[in-house]
């Protein structure tokens, strides 16, 4: 007598259903508080939380108010101080951990790997554990509140070259021999890094890029310290955290909505544009495998 | 195009490991050489120090006029091809290609002829747009050696360019390597773990094995004439039969017995000049081997043969051309595993066994090969270190095979019968001391192995240049000569080579120096050398080679052997201190024999020498060596 079986495809079809399904209810909660905010930064009445969902008018008022409206929160401002900080973070520490991480994954000196876990261990620790003693270091030489920017993007470049880890991972698997094929063509270690590393690691330079970027947009901590409640120093989260106190909280809780969907624009876009680099197999080709 | 030289190159790991020990090679412009060993050997570390990839630990290694030991890749001039092609996958073909001569600021039309020529060598001009990842294993390799001969290097090295490929493409690329080298009239260095690439395309070959530089020469002396077991293991398919044996001198003959066998074979003594006589007292176990196709199982071979041995069959392997049988010289062995016993023979003729045969097997004796059981060495070397003659002294006088010559001072011996061992460099062919017949004239390796006739004796002696054959005079030198007896050594060669220990020093001297017409007192440091308590002005190309060797922060201080010949020596005002004991006489040179501490040591002298003396080294001629780890720096 034959067995009875269940088809194969039935059964990947019935699997299928099942992972779909679990799938769609995770991204629902996931994306649920930026659906929230977008509807929110779009709400007509004023007020913090409503009792209701939809609301009842809509108007793009917050968005248009954020930028006239600079009486008390000058968010223009501090969108563009943001900014410029994130942009020259970014550049000065994708530029750090490249070179860096090239260096470790390359070149063999003495205490490298002592110096490498010290790299490591030391990043373990917050940030904000030194952070009043950089405070004070910034405030003698005079890098805060109207220098903070520049004293800002040196505590957050300061310690670029402890992110090597991922991207020293990704130059070990570019192998060798093309760093020694290029040498004995008549390059030096800085052509070899220029002409045929560089090429070879645009998904980690992206990657590079977008976390040296991200950090800086929406750091809090440092940002406050600096500003140190002169609000025209502020960076964009600590404005907005501004927003949020008691006493304003009513009346710009949804230009905080607003807000807060302007600044996820920029990673947004940054992303878009660069994702197309994310091509795997880019060492196709080079070497058996 | 140029030469390469290798002079006494290691590479020692920070952790002491010695990848290649004392590599010594000329290296003649146009040569395809191929460095071949099994894996670990240090065949690829060798290449690599000489592309410039890896630091020379010690030792000089020049290419062309220059020594290259701290120069980079790019400076070289030469070029590489990776095993895994190493092609930048983020060029095309052409642009990989062009990659170093873009970097070499070239013009573009001489870059474009240059790629295209190249291209149209290797067969790859319709590649030249695509990508690497688009290509075939065998294209890859091929873009790879374009991207090395468009350079036009001195020297093209080869790191196993072929292994990744399959078996069919890898005898296709062997020719167009071969090829390749014709066509470019380039040196190539060729490393690889496959013997039949090395054989094949190899001018000469460099067998390695731990490190050790184990035999360079043709492929054909390779397999003719291999200079110990490992090398006649490595070369030749089926590989060599070896079987454990001992030797027994029985008037003219030479008795072979193979061990945990009956087999025992008869050759004539004339074979076995080159043999030092302790290997023929039947006791002293040497390996007997013999390749495949030795051994002969042709009925009309067998009948007409005197070296027939029984053989158990245990399998055979059909390869179509020719049939490989296994079998065993002991009755009782099964024939598969390897064993001292298991013998594979190639059977030129249609042959019909079966397993448990027993069949007759005739043994070429003219190709049997005979190692030392301990140090595996050949013991008929093709150029034998000594002749071993039997002798008589009596009254002061030495006579072997019907000559008899006065000894001089310096020879020492009660008289009686000894074995006369000459070395085949102490005998040159000037001077009065016997008469011989010249028989043959054999250039190994750039030496000239002459071959004559002493008293009905075949002998053997190194000379720089041929001599005519016929009637000939020779003179001994009897510093080199030996004199055994049963018991032991009576008389000793005089040692080639005598060693100090020392170190090397630093020092800050004061000098008075003239800049700008003022003079100042200046600290300048300066290096000396300690040998065996005499402290002499070191030369800066010498302390520069120690300290680069030994590193730094060890070179000072790091014990040291100093080594030179007699003839360095000279007895002088200073140097180091020592008691002269007595004079040596040669005949034709006098030695002053010293006590150097407790070292006896030789020194040329033309007069009587005696009580306390200095001896001067010449500093330039000192050879050096790293006393722990034996490394030979200068």
């Amino acid at each position: 007598m034959a067995k009875k079986f269940r088809s194969k495809k039935r059964v990947e079809r019935t699997t299928n259903i099942v992972i779909y399904v679990i799938l769609t209810l995770i991204s629902i909660i996931w994306l649920f508080p930026f659906f929230y905010l977008i509807i929110q930064s779009l709400r007509a009445e004023q007020g913090t939380a409503t009792p209701y969902f939809w609301p009842k008018g809509w108007t793009f008022d917050n968005y248009v108010k954020l930028f006239t409206d600079k009486s008390i929160f000058n968010f223009p401002k501090w969108y563009g101080t943001t900014l410029i900080i994130a942009i020259v973070v970014t550049v000065i520490q994708t530029v750090i951990v490249l070179v860096t991480s090239y260096a470790l994954s390359r070149l063999r000196f003495k205490m490298r790997k002592p110096l490498m876990n010290l790299m490591l261990v030391l990043g373990m620790f917050p940030g904000f554990m030194s952070m009043t003693a950089i405070y004070f270091l910034l405030k003698l030489v005079g890098l805060t509140q109207s220098f903070g920017l520049v004293g800002l993007v040196l505590v957050y470049v300061a310690s670029s070259c402890m992110g090597y880890y991922i991207c020293k991972g990704f130059f070990d698997t570019i192998p060798k021999s093309l760093d020694e094929a290029a040498r004995i063509d008549g390059a030096n270690r800085h052509t070899v890094f220029i002409k045929i590393i560089l090429p070879l690691a645009k998904p980690i330079i992206i990657y590079t890029i977008l976390t040296s970027f991200m950090a800086p947009w929406g750091e809090y901590m440092f940002a406050s310290l600096m500003a140190f409640g002169d609000q025209s120093y502020y960076n964009v989260a600590v404005g907005l955290k501004a927003m949020l106190d008691k006493e304003t909280a009513t009346e710009y809780f949804t230009r905080f909505c607003a807000a807060a969907v302007l600044i996820s624009i920029p990673i947004t876009a940054l992303f878009l544009w660069l994702q197309k680099y994310y091509v795997q197999g880019v060492t196709g080709g080079s070497v058996k495998g | 195009m140029a030469g390469l030289s290798l002079k006494h190159i290691y590479k020692v790991y920070p952790n002491g490991t010695k990848a290649v020990s004392d590599f010594n090679m000329e290296i003649a412009d146009k040569e395809f050489i191929v460095f071949v060993g099994p894996s670990g050997c240090g065949k690829s570390t060798t290449l690599r120090m000489i592309a410039g990839l890896e630091d020379i630990s010690a030792g000089e290694l020049t290419i062309g006029e220059n020594v290259v030991n701290d120069m980079e890749p790019k400076d070289r001039d030469i070029a590489m091809v990776f095993q895994n092609y190493a092609l930048y996958p983020h060029m095309t073909v052409f642009e990989n290609i062009a990659f170093g001569l873009r970097l070499r600021k070239l013009p573009k039309d001489e870059i474009n002829r240059r790629v295209t020529e190249a291209a149209e060598i290797l067969g790859i001009t319709e590649y030249l747009s695509k990508k690497p990842k688009e290509m075939s294993g065998g294209q890859r390799q091929r873009v790879s050696l374009g991207r090395a001969i468009v350079r036009e290097p001195k020297v093209m090295l080869l790191d196993e360019p072929l292994s990744n490929l399959d078996a069919k493409l890898r005898t296709q690329m062997r020719s167009e390597i071969a090829k390749l080298h014709a066509k470019l009239q380039t040196t190539f260095i060729y490393v690889t773990h496959d013997q039949i690439e090395a054989m094949t395309m190899g001018t000469r070959i460099v067998v390695m094995k731990d490190g050790f530089v184990q035999q360079i020469d043709t492929p054909k002396n390779l397999y003719d004439y291999p200079g110990n077991k490992f090398v006649a293991g490595f070369i030749g398919t089926p590989q060599m039969n070896f079987f454990e044996g001992t030797l027994l001198k029985k008037g003219d003959n030479v008795e072979i017995n193979f061990e945990y066998s009956e087999a025992k074979v008869t050759v004539p003594y004339s074979m076995m000049y080159k043999a030092k006589p302790s290997y023929l007292d039947g006791k002293k176990k040497v390996y007997i081997g013999l390749r495949a196709e030795a051994v002969s199982v042709n009925p009309a071979v067998v009948k007409a043969s005197k070296s027939v041995i029984k053989v158990r069959v245990s399998h055979k392997e059909e390869l179509g051309n020719q049939t490989l049988i296994y079998g065993d010289i002991n009755m009782q062995g099964d024939g598969y595993t390897e064993s001292s016993t298991r013998i594979i023979i190639n059977a030129d003729v249609a042959v019909d066994f079966k397993s448990g045969d027993i069949i007759d097997a005739a043994l070429d004796i003219n190709k049997v090969h005979l190692f030392d059981e301990e140090s595996e060495v050949s013991i008929l070397p093709r150029i034998p270190e000594y002749n071993y003659v039997d002798c008589t002294v009596k009254d002061g006088a030495l006579s072997f095979l019907g000559v008899e010559l006065k000894m001089p001072s310096a020879i020492n011996c009660p008289d009686g019968k000894y074995d006369l061992l000459i070395p085949t460099d102490a005998i040159t062919v000037k001077g009065k001391d016997a008469d011989i017949t010249v028989v043959a004239n054999e250039n190994i390796n750039g030496v000239n192995l002459l071959s004559f006739e002493l008293g009905g004796r075949r002998m053997f002696a190194v000379t720089d240049e041929e001599v005519k054959k016929g009637k000939a005079k020779i003179a001994i030198d009897w510093k080199k000569i030996s004199i055994l007896s049963a018991d032991g050594t009576v008389v000793e060669a005089m040692p080639s080579v005598m060693t100090f220990e020392g170190r090397l020093l630093k020092e800050k001297v004061v000098e008075e120096v003239t800049e700008k017409d003022k003079t100042k007192k200046k600290k300048v440091i300066k290096f000396f050398l300690e040998i065996s308590g005499y402290k002499t002005a070191c030369p800066d190309k010498i302390a520069d080679k120690l300290i680069t060797a030994i590193g730094v922060k060890h070179a000072f201080g790091e014990k040291l052997l100093f080594e030179c010949g007699p003839y360095d020596l000279k007895i002088a005002e200073e140097g180091i201190s020592a008691e002269a004991a007595e004079t040596a006489d040669y005949g034709r040179e006098k030695f002053a024999v010293l006590k150097v501490g407790e070292n006896t040591v030789y020194a040329y002298t033309e007069a009587q020498v005696s009580g306390s003396v200095n001896l001067l080294p010449e500093v330039d001629k000192l050879s050096i060596i790293q006393a722990d780890k034996h490394i030979r720096i200068v």
